[in-house]
């Protein structure tokens, strides 16, 4: 579907954090009606690069194509794809009917009522975009973009102005509206339960660069790099010294630590790497476990702090220099009634240890 | 005239104990010291002509302010005035709409040049028109049948070119404030270029291009040094209103000097605030 081919392109913009700023030798593919999420933090180039896909920048090379088509030296206005701006960019001159009926020419007023009904915002049709609250204008940039009929919709952070609950709410609406009319859609977040919410695939990018492509899942669990990792806040990340042991790594941990982890699918490593255990993926038990599987480490503690954050608990444990940090389900938590200063054993089993290099690639 | 989506926002007015109020107080009383002291003026030229004229006699003295040379006068400010705002904003809107978006080799330059008229005195645009034509190009363009010296397209051009910049400055402005990102939704929704800045950017400026025309109509109406020198002071022929007080004054009538300088003001006055409240839907 869309293809990006070693795309470059250089800006001179005081928005970013340097006085240039450059997406670097980017590569992407999106599948037909995929949902194709865009993740980084603020400043990495995903508006950038979207706005380079609608033919708002000049790249200063590579290749942008369409089906096969190459339509990197099209107009914006040729290319015809759906794009909602961060901010929405509604036209304040116009009504919601004027804005959403704005690319249209010859039979409006029926186009404009489906995309209306397909929103649900045919109630707002004579209000200016001034009288609208946030989660109304999103979807009225929405419908616009969607009036045009685009191959492809691309959206920039099109819910991160809005409250907890809209977004949400937002969020199942873009899915459920993606898998009913099948358009690709491209969509720019930095947020990742967003993320988690919409994506069928997502693509990380920082400093202008494509760190990572893969499911969600993937990324979220087997993050390629620790620059991925942090930005993810996985929380359990620890250097380390990797020791191959049969089929598995041997891992020498600060604080002679020794953690089993499996041998990555390419088969090398280096003997600097970084260990990651995802905090839902470390076994807390009070009293000295049982039934541990024969690569598991077990490593004793004592809790340091308790972060509740509604339905999850975040137990941070002190094992000699090294903290870890554990989540739990607020039931599992609440029943086993987990208190500061208590003696705890973690285990950590060697699928659940992800090994990264230490160095970013 | 003024479409609903241009209300004036709502200020807000936050709790506001002795310190507000008095910083209030303090910005409030420059406004009106500055207004006191521009109606302490009119109010002395008013006091003036009916001291001069005298209650008696101020009927008669209305007739004066009527007669045809007054009244040549006041028309012919007002349509030369008028067709300079037009043509000033057919120069301001695209040239302030260019130094907004593009970015050209000299444009600082170039962005200075636009400030000249403003900084000038306006006597010196007078004086370089008399000699711009009569240069080579000057001389060309009169043989071709357009006429400026000493004649009513003259004072068209002396006020084109001296408040002009104010109407540019003042675009330029509105479009600096307006988000190219607007621009180039249009363009994704299949709009030119130009589709983009007539559908989008330009009704999205209207408010600055009222107020630059403004600019350039009071600008255009109170001009007088230029047009001394390039179209001189004929009366019923090239006289405006500014000149109309210059000749007056100068064969001793300064109270038909002073009320002309009312009438100007009145004019000016009902002029702008129907604008305003009308074309800005300011209160």
């Amino acid at each position: 579907m869309i293809r990006i081919e070693r795309l470059n392109f250089t800006v001179a913009d005081a928005a970013y954090k340097a006085d240039t700023f450059a997406l670097r030798n980017v590569s992407l593919h999106v599948r037909p009606g995929e949902y194709f999420v865009l993740l980084g933090p603020t400043g990495s180039g995903k508006t950038l690069l979207l706005e380079c896909l609608c033919g708002l920048n000049h790249i200063d090379s590579g290749r942008v194509s369409i089906d096969g088509v190459d339509v990197t030296k099209l107009e914006p206005r040729s290319r015809r794809w759906g794009y909602v701006p961060q901010d929405y960019a509604l036209f304040p001159h116009m009504t919601v009917r004027g804005n959403i009926g704005f690319s249209l020419a010859g039979a409006v007023a029926a186009r404009v009522a489906e995309v209306m009904e397909l929103v649900g915002v045919a109630h707002l049709a004579d209000r200016f975009p001034q009288k609208l609250s946030g989660g109304e204008k999103q979807r009225v940039a929405l419908a616009r973009a969607l009036a045009v009929g685009p191959r492809v919709l691309l959206l920039d952070e099109p819910v991160s102005a809005l409250d907890e609950q809209t977004r949400d709410e937002l969020c199942r609406q873009l899915k459920r509206l993606q898998q009913d009319t099948q358009t690709t859609t491209v969509h720019v977040c930095h947020n990742f339960t967003e993320m988690l919410s919409v994506a069928d695939r997502v693509a990380v990018i920082d400093q202008g660069q494509i760190l990572q492509v893969g499911t969600p899942r993937e990324v979220l669990e087997r993050p390629a790099s620790t620059r991925i990792a942090r930005f993810a806040q996985v929380g359990n990340l620890l250097s380390a010294r990797a020791v191959a042991d049969g089929t598995r790594l041997r891992l020498v941990c600060p604080g002679g630590i020794e953690l089993r982890a499996r041998i990555p699918e390419s088969g090398e490593f280096e003997a600097d790497v970084v260990a990651m255990i995802r905090p839902e993926n470390i076994a807390l038990t009070a009293n000295v476990p049982e039934n541990v599987p024969p690569e598991a480490t077990i490593l004793q503690g004592t809790v340091a702090e308790l972060i509740e954050l509604g339905p999850v608990v975040k137990v941070r444990v002190a094992c000699g220099a090294l903290e870890w940090l554990v989540s739990l389900g607020k039931r599992e938590y609440t029943e086993r009634n987990i208190r500061v200063g208590d003696r705890v054993h973690l285990v950590v089993a060697a699928e659940n240890v992800h090994v990264m290099r230490s160095s970013p690639p | 005239m003024n479409p609903s989506w241009f209300r004036q926002p709502r200020l807000t007015a936050p709790v506001a104990g002795l310190h507000g109020r008095l910083f209030a107080a303090s910005m409030l009383a420059f406004v009106g010291l500055f207004v006191v002291a521009l109606a302490a003026l009119v109010v002395a030229d008013v006091g003036y002509v009916v001291a001069d004229v005298g209650w008696a006699n101020l009927g008669n003295f209305a007739a004066v302010l009527v007669s045809p040379e007054i009244l040549a006068a006041l028309w012919l400010s007002l349509w030369t005035s008028t067709t300079t705002v037009i043509l000033g904003l057919v120069f301001a809107v695209p040239m302030g709409y260019a130094l907004s978006r593009y970015r050209f080799p000299g444009r600082a330059v170039v962005d200075s040049v636009v400030d000249l008229p403003i900084i000038l005195p306006p006597l010196v645009v007078g004086l370089s028109l008399l000699v711009f034509f009569q240069t080579g190009v000057g001389r060309w363009i009169e043989s071709i049948g357009l006429e400026f010296a000493f004649q009513k397209k003259g004072i068209i051009l002396c006020q084109l070119l001296v408040s002009t910049s104010f109407g540019i400055r003042a675009v330029k402005l509105t479009f600096d404030g307006i988000d190219p990102r607007f621009e180039h939704v249009a363009m994704t929704l299949g709009c030119t270029r130009a589709g983009a800045f007539f559908r989008v950017a330009l009704p999205m400026a209207y408010r600055g291009i009222i107020v630059g025309g403004i600019l350039i109509w009071t600008r255009a109406l109170g001009i007088f040094g230029p047009l001394m020198v390039f179209v001189g002071a004929a009366r019923m022929r090239t006289e405006v209103l500014p000149t109309t007080i210059y000749l007056e004054q100068s064969i001793g009538r300064i109270e038909v000097a002073l009320a002309v300088a009312i009438l100007m003001l009145v004019l000016t006055a009902v002029a702008l605030v129907t604008i305003r409240v009308v074309g800005l839907g300011e209160r």
